[in-house]
């Protein structure tokens, strides 16, 4: 019998660890008849950003994270990041490990690690804390939260001021009137609780953005693994786990939506909105799709593919 | 998997030995981390262990709060308050020493660190003590009791570690400390009432003054509440968030120090270069409290503690109780900042289980804490008194501090008694 | 917090009669004129990573609050300044031999060994000091083997990382120096003297 380490810098009430890690670890244990059991840490070992090395060098043997959090590493990822992508994060998820599976792979982010999965969380919206929703200079001037990376970018290109702070610190920022909005998912306006402060919402077509998730397992682990074993946790991990990840966000963001009831009034963004917004966009788009392609891969190409892989990815199983 | 006692055994040893704490938390850690999964891993979770957590924003604020209180110190304002506090409280029986705790108090306000309070009152409070006749064994203890007031009343360096490592929001933690501060500079007001009775000290007293004049003196307080307003209603205005209020206090009391004329390059360069000591010593702890709770983490300790404490009931009472007779038993050994350390990462997690709120943990907590600093034998505040006198043997301060030890243990009684008197400002 | 050796005794002016009680100025906290050319040196790079963090937060707040225009890369950069003064200070805080310590048992110990107990410790520190300083340089170059930056606007992360190992690496020397041998040397130092005064001693028995 094989013991993995799962590290895990979340609350385990999080659905992504009770909804994903955990199932994941069950289904590992039943595909291998029992051979090979994980045990999760009970409190974290580092910050997020330091998990993808923990799998690396071998603190844990299966760890999961953002790839945003390390910035410069990861320049595949802003392809399932971009813009009007999808609506359902299990389509996209699919999509993404396909076409991860098939060529993103090449560009070498990965290989010190056996991937696991790579997902997509579900469209990023816009809140307000006041705004007339449906006005074309919505975002205009208007100070809205960022993390890192892509939302920073489209932020500024939509013309709001980026007020940077870590997500744990989005209620501190919204309550306090620092800023006036925040672009996240249904799921984490409700899972940080700022549904109170943020009366106004604004549905986008396909999400304003998406959020790239891992999860990665040690490769000396791995290989010291029997063929049977590595080929029955295959069966489960991979488009498999990417499906499974991309259903639970969903829900999540469902209940996310839910819970805003009578709290946030969501409105879809006008067609007018939509235009300004893709034509504003539009350098992001180039910037980002630049960098897949400075891995040696054909960034716009790939993106394309992945739209059309989305579209065609079955949901109602 | 089961190592964690051994772990244990040797930390104590090697504190004992006079190692320093942060080598301690960080060596023992590293071998016990090391002898569950190998020490390739072990090694490169130490340069992430070092290097990710001395990035982590949050932890900006340490600096800054310590740099505001190293402004503040070299503003003046400090005995400005006790100027004001002793207007007010001239023509009481022990006057002096309660208007010590008030500007011990005050003083607080503007001042994230016990040891810095105690350090900087002592240098105002102390002298005129002296000359008034007060006797050491009072005025030393008013002193030290009032300096711990530094960590509960906000800002506070040690919420802000108990924040990060409890993952709950500093800016609540900061509220809830007002009204059990408040409640402890009444507790210790009449800690000097107390003493003077229990030893039948008599002391002078002065005439009371005119109400004009009183007012008139409470203008040296204006520096004071000027810094604390800002930085409070900085925060309640969302200008900036608790994080960046660190910044602002500490840019606020600068220009405390330029306005009240007392600016020099010699002080400020001395200024900077004790808060950049400072800063290293408690990060080099930080880190290797976080070293060593990666091995807590690993080892299973957090588990067996909660199945050890499972033996005594679910009841909350009970739990707190427990907890406490913990602390009080830890905090005469250990200094202030290890202790927090040290049992936050294994003690939240149960509390949580118990269904406490975790603000209000926090503040308990920091109760039990500041008594750390003003028990025998490892007495923080008592220490930084002996430092500044050294003619006063400890054994005086100690015995001094027992009904201000008293009073702390009834405000926290009171504070289990009635979690509102923390939560209904958060 | 303060450490206790900081604190000298500072005569206070007091005044007389009906007026307040205190008319006081505080000096400053600690004193630069130990320090040496060194601690100088540190005291200039640490005193600038400072400023640069207050003023950092000071002109975003401002810069956002008044005119909409926030420093971008604020935070990124106060994490960059924040861990450069930890390091760098670990300097100051082995220059003074101020690490925290439990002196709960070892102020009893007989004054025999002490020095042999401080040259242990001090080893066994500048031993932990060296191995994160190797540590922190390898984490370095695996950041920057993938190109790791800040998030928004892209510092590359591993020569922070290289200078924090190269302050750890000096910290450790100080410590060793400081902590370790010099408390041994003041010891033979004393010894040669204690033979001296007692040959003198003998030689003049009225002194
Ligand atoms: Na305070
Ligand atoms: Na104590």
């Amino acid at each position: 019998e094989t013991t993995l380490t799962v590290a895990n810098w979340l609350p385990p009430s999080h659905p992504l660890v009770s909804e994903l890690i955990v199932p994941m670890t069950e289904q590992i244990k039943e595909a291998t008849g029992g051979d090979v059991v994980a045990n999760i840490l009970p409190a974290p070992l580092g910050p997020p950003a330091a998990h993808f090395d923990f799998a690396v060098n071998g603190v844990a043997d299966i760890t999961f994270g953002v790839q945003g959090y390390n910035p410069g590493r990861f320049k595949t990822t802003s392809l399932v990041e971009l813009p009007f992508l999808s609506d359902s994060a299990e389509a996209l998820s699919v999509a993404y490990w396909r076409i991860f599976d098939e060529t993103l792979r090449e560009a070498g982010e990965y290989d010190d690690v056996k991937v696991l999965a790579v997902f997509s969380h579900g469209p990023g919206e816009v809140f307000f804390k006041d705004a007339d929703p449906t006005s074309p200079d919505l975002m205009q001037g208007t100070k809205l939260r960022v993390g890192g990376g892509i939302v920073h970018e489209i932020v500024s290109a939509l013309g709001a001021v980026p007020v940077e702070g870590p997500s744990s610190k989005s209620y501190e920022l919204l309550s306090q009137g620092v800023a006036d909005g925040i672009l996240f998912p249904y799921e984490s306006v409700s899972f940080f609780k700022l549904i109170p402060e943020l009366p106004i919402g604004v549905s986008v077509p396909g999400g304003l953005y998406n959020t790239s998730f891992y999860i990665v397992m040690n490769k000396a682990k791995w290989e010291s693994l029997s063929p049977e074993n590595q080929a029955a946790i295959d069966s489960v991990t991979g488009e498999a786990l990417a499906r499974m990840a991309g259903e639970m966000w969903d829900r999540a963001d469902a209940a996310g939506l839910a819970a805003m009831e009578g709290q946030t009034t969501i409105t879809p963004a006008t067609e007018e909105q939509m235009a300004a917004w893709t034509e504003a966009l539009q350098p992001v788009f180039d910037a980002k799709l630049a960098e897949v392609s400075e891995t040696g891969l054909d960034g716009p190409a790939i993106f394309e593919a992945l739209k059309a892989e989305a579209a065609k990815v079955d949901i109602s199983k | 998997m089961e190592n964690w006692p051994f772990g244990m055994a040797v930390l104590a040893l090697m504190l004992f030995l006079g190692v320093p704490i942060s080598f301690a938390l960080t060596g023992v850690g590293l071998v016990g981390v090391a002898a569950i999964i190998g020490w390739t891993p072990a090694l490169s979770l130490l340069g992430s262990v070092f290097f990710d957590n001395g990035r982590d924003y949050s932890l900006s604020v340490l600096p800054l709060f310590l740099l505001m209180g190293n402004f503040v110190v070299q503003s003046g304002i400090a005995s400005e308050l006790y100027t004001s506090a002793y207007a007010w409280l001239r023509h009481r029986k022990g006057g002096l020493a309660t208007a010590t705790v008030v500007a011990c108090g005050a003083f607080s306000s503007v001042c994230g660190s016990s040891m810095a309070t105690a350090a900087t009152m002592t240098r105002i409070a102390l002298p005129s003590m002296r000359k008034f006749g007060y006797p050491d064994q009072l005025s030393t203890a008013s002193i030290a009791a009032g300096g711990t007031l530094g960590i509960l009343i906000p800002p506070s360096v040690i919420l802000v570690f108990y924040g990060i490592m409890a993952q709950q929001d500093i800016g609540k933690l900061f509220l809830a400390g007002l009204i059990p501060g408040l409640i402890g500079i009444i507790g210790y007001a009449m800690a000097v009432r107390l003493s003077l009775h229990l030893r039948k000290i008599d002391l002078p007293t002065e005439p009371k003054l005119p109400l004009l004049d009183r007012i008139r003196a409470l203008k040296g307080t204006a520096g004071a509440i000027v810094l604390f307003a800002f930085v409070m209603g900085g925060i309640y205005f969302g200008v900036f968030t608790p994080t960046e209020s660190a910044g602002m206090g500490a840019g606020g009391a600068f220009l405390l120090v330029v306005l009240s004329g007392k600016f020099t390059w010699a002080s400020f360069l001395s200024v900077l270069y004790d808060t950049m000591k400072t800063t290293a010593m408690m990060f080099f702890i930080l880190f290797g409290a976080l070293t060593f709770s990666n091995y807590v983490n690993m080892s299973g300790m957090t588990g067996d503690i909660q199945n050890f404490l499972s033996v005594f009931g679910e009841s909350r009472l009970t739990f707190i109780l427990i907890i406490l007779c913990i602390y009080l038993v830890l905090g005469c050994v250990l200094e202030s900042l290890s202790m927090i350390m040290l049992t936050v990462p294994v003690f939240f997690p149960i509390a949580a289980a118990h269904g406490i709120d975790l603000i209000w943990f926090g503040i308990f907590v920091v109760m039990v804490t500041e008594i750390s600093y003003i028990t025998p034998p490892i007495g923080m505040n008592a220490f930084v008194l002996r430092s500044v006198v050294p003619d006063v043997k400890l054994g005086t301060i100690f015995s001094g501090l027992l009904p201000f030890v008293v009073m702390d243990i009834l405000r926290i009684a009171l504070v289990t008694a009635i979690p509102g008197l923390v939560l209904f400002l958060t | 917090m303060s450490h206790p050796a900081d604190l000298r005794p500072e005569t206070t002016q007091e005044a007389a009669g009906m007026s307040p009680p205190v008319t006081s100025s505080v000096e400053p906290v600690a004193s630069l004129k130990a320090l040496g050319r060194g601690g100088m040196v540190l005291a200039a790079l640490g005193g600038l990573l400072l400023t640069a963090m207050m003023g950092l937060t000071v002109a975003d707040v401002i810069g956002r609050y008044l005119f909409n225009a926030p420093i971008k890369g604020a935070a990124e950069m106060t994490e960059v300044l924040l861990c450069a003064t930890i390091f760098l200070g670990l300097g100051a805080v082995s220059l003074s031999d101020d690490h925290v310590v439990v002196d709960l048992v070892t102020d009893r110990l007989p004054d025999a060994i002490q020095p042999y107990r401080k040259f242990a410790i001090g080893l066994f520190s500048a031993v932990v000091l060296f191995v994160v300083a190797w540590r922190v340089w390898i984490y370095a170059g695996q950041i920057g083997g993938y190109g790791g930056t800040t998030t928004n606007l892209g510092i590359p992360i591993a020569p922070l990382g290289y200078f924090c190992a190269i302050c750890a690496f000096a910290g450790g020397i100080i410590t060793a120096i400081v902590s370790g041998i010099m408390p041994v040397l003041a010891l033979f130092g004393r010894r040669r003297t204690d033979r001296a005064q007692s040959t003198h001693d003998k030689s003049t028995p009225e002194g």
